[in-house]
This record gives structure tokens, C-alpha cells and sequence, in this order.
């Protein structure tokens, strides 16, 4: 037994602007630039990507930028094949990754991209490397996602 | 590398979360009401207080009311407040008073907005709305069965 009772339909909308800070805009600014920047600490030596302001080892300041690699290996991944929900930012089906870029010693989240996702055959430890849009933005997505190699 | 000199980035987004509220029969019925301009209530064959916006039941006697009645659309404000200040996703934009408003004949307090005057000087508000002032329903031509189908209750010379 159905019956038809009405439906009260509403939109929140909430617009919100975040202050990147110092180190994501000089971050932001080398991806423009088609460079991935990471930060070093002195003391523990290890680089992090995206840069940080500081250690999150060893609480020190982190003012060394460093260019890193653009090439790296999936950690892992997540495919999601088709559930959309609303308001995603890029819509499946996509392949989303943790990629430890060369020489670095922190992951980096972002899609792995230019693979059939019909053929199941991403790995971890897969080898992945940049790719970039034509147009830059000054944000993550100016790298498009990273795609197999070798 | 002298990161203090720059501009910094802001970076600008909106989440839109789209809202679908199931009314069930007894708002619908309600509702509906509004779009004939009339006003129902429902009536707690317990306690006899006469319920507005209509309940499907007696919270105080926790039995099912289900004797609809029309109300009249004239009552007293029992308490209201008048705003200023615009925040972001309110539905309605500054000044507005806000009021809860006695239907007579009913048991309940009614919350909906008092309008029809001017609401620019907050002094000249506080000399004309009082405590216990008769008002009544505005409706707007255009209706969508929702509680902003009353413009506004406007006070009775």
C-alpha cells in the first residue's frame, strides 16, 4: 500500500574559502610550473611531498625546497567503478592512489589515470609517472593523474 | 627561498548539499491546506488542545490525533525578534522578525514571520510590535505548499 504524500526539496548551500598559506601556494605555484616540490628536513633528512611547513618527525621548520622526481610506485589503490555521489569533484569511474614518488619519504594521494579500466591490472608497487593538464590552475588537479610506465 | 613576500593562494569551493524531506501524511495534508489558504489543525481527543502546525499526535498525552479542524488565521504574538544581521544560507535576507504567534482558538505557539511595516529602524520596530498585538496571515499569490506560502502575519489596525 503506496501512497502519495508530498516531498519538501531544499539545497544548503555553503561556499567556503580556505587560505592555502605560504608553503601549499609555493607548492601550488611549481605545479603551474609542471614541477612537484617537496620539503627537507635537516635533521631526519626525509622529504616530504606535498611540502610541508614542518617535520612532522622531528617538529622542526622545514625552509628547504627541494624538486622531486614525478615518477614513484603505487602504495595502493582504491578503484571506484561506478557509484556517484553528489557533489564528487572527479566522477567514476576513477582509481584512486597513494604514490610514493622517488626519493621521497611521504605519499602522495592522487588518481591513477590512462588505464583501461575494464582490464583489472593495477598494482601495488606499480611504476607511475605524471602526467599534467595543458591548463593550469595552481592546484592539484593541474596534474591530471599518473599514468603506468615500464 | 622567501615564501613571506607572496600573495597566497585562496581557494574557493561550494558544497551543495541537496536536501529531500519525505512529509508523510499528516504535513501533506497540512500543506495542502496552504495552498487553499487555509490553515488546519489537529485536535487531541485526550486533552481536547488544539495542535498548529497540524500533529499526528498529542505529545503530551502521547495519543493519536486525528480530528482535523480549519483555524482561524488571526492570532496574538506572544514573542518575536527582530534581525539584522545577514549570515550565509538563511532563507530569508535581513531585517525580518521572527515571531511565535497564538492562532486563536489553538493551544500552540506558531512560529512565522511578522511583516508589512517597516522593519529598516530597529527603534521604530520596538514602538510598534508588542507582546500580545493581534495580527494576521498574508498569504502569497504564488503557492508551493510550504510554511513560506504566509508571507507574513501583518498587524490588525
Amino acid at each position: 500500500m503506496s501512497k502519495d504524500y508530498n516531498t519538501l526539496r531544499h539545497v544548503v548551500r555553503l561556499p567556503h574559502s580556505y587560505a592555502a598559506g605560504p608553503v601549499w601556494t609555493r607548492f601550488y605555484e611549481g605545479l603551474k610550473e609542471e614541477k612537484i616540490y617537496g620539503t627537507r628536513c635537516d635533521k631526519c633528512s626525509r622529504i616530504y611531498v606535498p611540502a610541508r611547513s614542518f617535520c612532522p618527525n622531528c617538529h622542526e621548520n622545514l625552509d628547504e625546497w627541494v624538486e622531486v622526481s614525478q615518477e614513484g610506485e603505487v602504495v595502493s589503490w582504491a578503484y571506484s567503478s561506478d557509484r556517484e555521489f553528489f557533489g564528487m569533484q572527479v566522477k567514476p569511474p576513477f582509481i584512486i592512489a597513494l604514490i610514493r614518488l622517488d626519493n621521497t619519504d611521504s605519499n602522495l594521494l592522487h588518481f591513477v589515470g590512462g588505464v583501461d579500466f575494464d582490464k583489472n591490472t593495477i598494482k601495488a608497487g606499480q611504476r607511475v609517472r605524471a602526467v599534467w593538464n595543458d591548463e593550469k590552475k595552481g592546484h592539484m588537479m593541474d596534474i591530471k593523474y599518473f599514468e603506468p610506465i615500464g | 627561498m622567501d615564501t613571506k613576500k607572496m600573495d597566497y593562494t585562496i581557494l574557493k569551493d561550494e558544497i551543495a548539499i541537496p536536501y529531500e524531506l519525505a512529509m508523510g501524511p499528516t504535513w501533506t495534508r497540512f500543506f495542502e491546506g496552504f495552498k487553499q489558504e487555509r490553515i488546519y489543525a489537529t485536535r487531541c481527543p485526550k486533552c481536547k488542545r488544539v495542535l498548529v502546525p497540524a500533529r499526528s499526535y498529542c505529545p503530551r498525552c502521547f495519543v493519536e490525533t486525528d480530528e482535523w479542524l480549519e483555524v482561524s488565521q488571526e492570532g496574538t504574538i506572544v514573542c518575536w525578534a527582530l534581525t539584522e544581521y545577514e549570515y550565509f544560507a538563511i532563507p530569508i535576507k535581513p531585517p525580518y522578525i521572527g515571531a511565535l504567534i497564538k492562532l486563536d482558538g489553538t493551544d500552540t505557539n506558531f512560529l512565522h514571520l511578522v511583516g508589512g511595516i517597516d522593519l529598516s529602524d530597529p527603534e521604530y520596530v520596538r514602538k510598534t510590535i508588542k507582546n500580545g498585538m493581534k495580527v494576521r496571515a498574508v498569504w502569497n499569490t504564488e503557492k508551493k505548499g510550504t510554511i513560506m506560502d504566509i508571507k507574513y502575519f501583518e498587524p490588525m489596525k
